[in-house]
């Protein structure tokens, strides 16, 4: 294009668009956000999707809260003590903590809150986690105890979830949890057009108030690259992306910052022990060994991320180069794969969704040919995300590449894959007698060093016998322009610090 | 012979008919591995090189050549083209024939039918059938064959009704010739001009669709390439890689001009209802 | 009269047929509303959870019971309840159905001001280059993917020069119209693009014929300024195939734009049914597929009653 020509075409398109530039200047106090792909839902206790987790947490507040380190902070709660015996758990209610329709928090709204969360007709998603609750007590308005049938520590981290979130009893009781967002949190969800945008507002009364900017207003903008090109023109102040493709541009722009966390959740090509040959413990010791994680990593996320063991979290996370062939050795794995009887190799299928995460094809590709090296011929399969989704909990697959949600705990991440009774177990397809009893164990432990040896020797475990082959954990990202001050990425990849932001003029 | 070289002495079909043989060309070099590399190779050293000595038209993300993945994504689309077109043609043109030779209750049936297929946004009509079936080659060929069906059927049953009417078809029914005989060598034959048009003007449609579906990750599956699946996979390493972009965008660009062009003569040649004196 | 009656008569039945397909089509696809919404939790469900949800999402009858308590809904007007967004189908259709209608408008709008200009300066120079030149770059326009076009827009503006329309957070006309318009404007010249292309292509080739008929050269012989004899006397005939390209057109686009809504993230119809799809809405899903196809039989008739308005030789009953 001539300069002359590409000088012309500016100066319309500028005067075209003047206008509109003049417009969105006028309320800087608004934070303009935008993110690719919207909420799904407004039930706290149902809503899964990452994306309806984010909006969630802005409206909603949990008991207790992870803080950037993953350390449990207070949230409704101010306080809160096991019993000397594990069996009780007593927290203290901030007097401070309202709802935004004016009521203070109260422990009969923690009360019902649980309830619902217990009841199977409710299809809440974190139910599995609060199965040793007995019973749920108020003894004043300020104190809740929760008695337990046995010691349960994961159960703390558990209840720093969204979906674990405090909601008016009096709203349970009116039907609206879903219809209406009530919570206690640093937002008021003032209009929402599903796949198009939500406008929150600053909620005056919250109790860790005031916030930052006296509103957010997201866009959904459903092709990232769209998102970058908003950020640059200055239309957008903060941003979620989800594409490192994308991400990795954003620090060539003077005015933009990209914030990047380590995120719990990790990248895994899943092989179904259940089918042949994967059943053979050495077939999938090979695939293990013949696969270059930081490859995948390099290649699918442009080394966007850390290669990684079963375990994510700081606290538990061994280094990966301990553990069973996390160095690279193609002549270990044909020779794995001579003594199954299986020196040929096989054809097996892998299936992946489309677009979940972006990396997905991409990281299916360099699998494919990576265990070609030894004789594996993989088939890809894309599937649209809910048609995986259901192939993924029939277990109607060989092997698929997945990107699976990371919690804190140890237990609480795994206990629904390797347990003997986990929920998960057809998604798994193996049950051990070894992981089950470590993760019981863990389960019951209450003390941190103890628990950390415990569970090093599960992720050593579960390495060896791989049923799946760990890849790696990727960033989250977040971009924004230069004058949004106070923000925290989090590990768990809450926005919840959005309720201190601010904007600078 | 008479149509070739009638062809060749129009200027939209001398190009398009060029645009569309070095395509063909392509293709099947495409299909039969004749590549300057293999286009499934990564050479994890050179990801996302530009265009190069070794590599004419750059590499991808995956240290592949952009070129000989563009070959073998030519002849995955033309594939893909080709088939569904091939099958719509077919269908709907038995379906078209038959409604105008039997009429009536089969007609209505028939043509109610295409109605309702018509009336279906043809991308979402692909996309439901692509997420049924799960994608993959033959699912866009099936996809994009049932979104065409009904244009043919309606391209057919038209010119047969009236032409049923004429009088060498009353002629011939006089004589005794078998209803086989009539459809295929009266009908048939009197139809092979629209059809011809109207096919491959709808190759350019399926190429677009092809692209499309595959812009939606719907199409043609990895490490395949097709050309609309090389332009999805680029356009989030636009920035990076623009050379990924730009060369599947030519190419389909291209193809689809080539096969406009070729309808457009072949509509001037073998339509006389629109040819101009 | 009698026409018009019979196409009339038709259209519950192919209505019917649609609702049909759409309705079995989408229960085919795998996954459902539960999984949707819970992804891979879903698997977390006790089967009592899960009886409990698809009560809630109206799946737990059978098909064919779902299917008769949806068809008479729609004589009271009831399209149902879309899950997603927790309100009547049919409000959230009305909702998306302006931006369409305005997009679908306004890229006409564009296609025609370039087109018949374009096609008719190239008819009066027929075979010259400047035809050529115009013949060419209709031909290139009608053979890019739109989405091409959009993406290369979009990169180009907020690279390039650092302006781009606002994304996102749509603005209805009747709020802001300036606004409006600026979110607007380059989806619609993006749509506009290729079909600019084919009006210029047919408003030519419409133009010509006209140029060769009798009354055209018989104006001509009379010595009327060859201005008058184009734009008063051949061009309103010659913009009757272009009526009729346009129509149909315009019946697609009222179904929305998939993938140019998506790119520049406009909330019309397209992208509505698309995420619906995805997200397992079966009664969005429903009505808005039977909403599109009402609207797109409605333009078609209109189209074919235009035909026979501005062009008396043609017969509808034949066709």
């Amino acid at each position: 294009m001539t300069s002359k020509f590409r000088g012309l075409l500016g100066l319309t398109t500028a005067a075209m668009l003047g206008v509109s530039a003049l417009v969105t200047q006028a309320d800087a106090a608004t934070l303009r956000m935008a993110w690719a792909q919207d909420a799904t839902g407004l039930d706290p206790h149902k809503q899964t999707a990452f994306s309806s987790l984010r909006l969630l947490e802005l409206i909603y507040e949990p008991l207790v809260r992870l803080d950037a380190d993953l350390k449990i902070v207070p949230g409704i709660a101010q306080s809160w003590e096991f019993s000397a015996d594990g069996k009780e758990l007593t927290f203290k209610l901030d007097p401070k903590a309202k709802f935004q329709n004016g009521d203070a928090v109260t422990s009969a709204d923690v009360k019902a809150s649980f309830e619902r969360i217990l009841d199977e007709q409710t299809g809440a998603a974190n139910r599995a986690n609060y199965l040793s609750i007995e019973g749920i007590e108020a003894p004043d308005a300020g104190t809740v105890v929760f008695k337990l049938k046995q010691p349960d520590a994961p159960i703390l981290t558990a209840m720093t979830d969204t979906n674990s979130s405090i909601v008016p009893a009096s709203e349970i009781a009116a039907g609206t949890i879903g219809t209406k967002a009530v919570g206690s949190g640093p937002f008021k969800l003032e209009r929402w057009d599903p796949n198009s945008k939500e406008v929150l507002v600053a909620n005056k009364d919250w109790a860790g108030g005031p916030t930052g900017v006296e509103g957010i207003e997201i866009s959904v903008l459903p092709d990232e690259s769209a998102i970058l090109a908003a950020m640059r023109t200055g239309q957008v102040d903060f941003a979620l992306l989800n594409d490192p493709l994308i991400a990795t541009l954003v620090p060539n722009e003077a005015k933009l910052q990209l914030n990047r966390a380590p995120v719990l959740a990790y990248h895994v090509l899943q092989l179904n022990p259940a089918r042949k040959p994967m059943n053979e413990l050495a077939v999938r010791q090979a695939i293990s060994c013949a696969v270059d994680r930081q490859a995948v990593l390099d290649t699918a996320s442009l080394g966007e991320g850390k290669v990684t063991g079963p375990l994510t979290m700081p606290v538990y996370a061994s280094d990966p180069d301990s553990l069973f062939c996390y160095k690279r050795d193609v002549e270990k794995a044909k020779k794995l794969m001579a003594d199954a009887g299986f020196a040929d190799g096989f054809t097996a299928t892998v299936i992946a969704a489309t677009g979940e995460p972006p990396t997905a094809a991409s990281e299916a590709q360099v699998l494919q040919s990576q265990l070609a090296e030894i004789g594996v011929k993989l088939d890809i399969k894309m599937m649209e995300l809910n048609v995986y989704v259901d192939t993924w909990l029939k277990g109607d697959f060989d092997m698929a590449v997945a990107l699976n949600g990371g919690r804190p705990d140890p237990y609480t991440m795994y206990n629904r894959y390797w347990t003997k009774n986990g929920n998960l177990q057809q998604v798994s397809n193996f049950a051990d007698d070894t992981l089950d009893t470590l993760l019981q164990q863990g389960r019951a432990e209450t003390d941190p060093d103890k628990r950390k040896v415990i569970f090093a020797d599960f992720e050593k475990q579960l390495a060896e016998k791989s049923p799946w082959v760990w890849l790696y954990t990727s960033y989250g990202y977040t971009a924004q322009q230069k004058n949004v001050q106070g923000f925290v990425p989090m590990p768990t990849g809450s926005l919840y610090s959005l309720g201190k932001v601010t904007l600078q003029q | 012979m008479r149509i070739l070289k009638s062809i060749f002495a129009h200027p939209s079909g001398r190009i398009g008919g060029a645009i569309v043989l070095v395509y063909l060309v392509i293709a099947l070099c495409g299909a039969f591995g004749l590549t300057p590399h293999d286009p499934l190779m990564q050479y994890r050293i050179d990801r996302l090189h530009g265009p190069s000595a070794s590599y004419w038209m750059g590499t991808d993300l995956f240290g592949r050549d952009v070129l000989s993945r563009l070959m073998q994504g030519v002849g995955q689309s033309f594939t893909v083209a080709f088939f569904s077109v091939a099958s719509a043609t077919i269908v709907g043109t038995v379906l078209g024939l038959t409604a105008a030779w039997y009429g009536k209750r089969w007609d209505t049936v028939l043509m109610r039918l295409m109605d309702v297929l018509l009336a279906f946004p043809a991308i979402l009509l692909a996309l439901l059938v692509v997420t049924i079936v799960g994608p993959g080659t033959w699912t866009s060929v099936a996809a994009i064959g049932i979104v065409y069906t009904p244009i043919f059927t309606r391209v057919v049953r038209g010119p047969a009704l009236s032409l049923k009417t004429r009088d060498f078809v009353d002629a011939a029914r006089t004589f005794g010739s078998s209803r086989t005989y009539i459809l295929t060598r009266h009908l048939l034959l009197n139809l092979v001009a629209p059809l011809t048009v109207q096919v491959t003007l709808a190759l350019a449609w399926a190429l677009l669709t092809e692209a499309g579906l595959s812009f939606l990750g719907l199409g043609t599956q990895p490490p395949a390439a097709s050309l609309g699946l090389m332009l999805s996979d680029s356009r989030n390493l636009m920035e990076q890689a623009p050379w990924l972009l730009a060369f599947p965008a030519l190419a389909i660009m291209l193809s689809i001009l080539g096969f406009n062009l070729l309808g457009d003569a072949l509509r001037d040649i073998l339509d006389p209802k629109t040819r101009r004196a | 009269m009698n026409y018009l009656i019979r196409r009339l008569a038709a259209f519950p039945l192919v209505l019917i047929g649609v609702s049909v397909v759409v309705f079995v089509a989408i229960r085919l696809v795998p996954g459902d509303s539960i999984t949707a919404m819970l992804g891979t939790e879903a698997g977390l469900l006790t089967p009592q959870q899960r009886q409990s949800l698809a009560t809630y999402f109206g799946i737990d009858q059978p098909w064919i019971v779902q299917y008769w308590r949806w068809f008479t809904g729609l004589f009271s007007g009831d399209l149902g309840i879309s899950v997603t967004y927790g309100k009547p189908v049919l409000t959230v259709i009305l909702e998306r159905f302006p931006l369409t209608l305005e997009l679908a408008l306004l890229s006409m709008l564009i296609a025609l001001a370039i087109g018949v200009p374009a096609g008719v300066y190239a008819a009066t120079r027929n075979e010259r280059p400047a035809d050529l030149g115009v013949r060419i770059v209709a031909m290139i326009g009608q053979s890019t993917p739109s989405f091409v076009v959009g993406l290369i827009l979009i990169y180009l503006l907020s690279v390039g020069f650092g302006v781009l329309p606002t994304m996102g957070a749509f603005t209805p006309l009747w709020q802001d119209p300036l606004q409006n318009l600026s979110q607007m404007i380059l989806p619609a010249f993006t749509l506009g693009c290729a079909f600019a292309a084919s009006v210029t292509r047919v408003s030519r080739s419409a133009m010509l014929d006209v140029l060769s008929d009798d009354y055209v050269r018989t104006a001509r012989a009379k010595g009327v300024p060859e201005r008058k004899v184009i734009w008063r006397h051949a061009l309103p005939n010659a913009l009757v195939p272009v009526v009729t390209l346009s129509g149909i057109e315009f019946g697609y686009l009222l179904g929305g734009a998939v993938i140019v809504e998506q790119i520049f993230a406009l909330p019309g119809l397209g992208r509505m049914v698309l995420e619906a799809i995805l997200q397992r809405d079966y009664a969005l899903v429903q009505g808005a597929v039977l909403f599109i196809a009402f609207n797109f039989m409605i333009v078609n008739l209109l189209v074919d009653l235009a035909y026979a308005v501005l062009d008396p030789r043609i017969r509808l009953e034949g066709r």
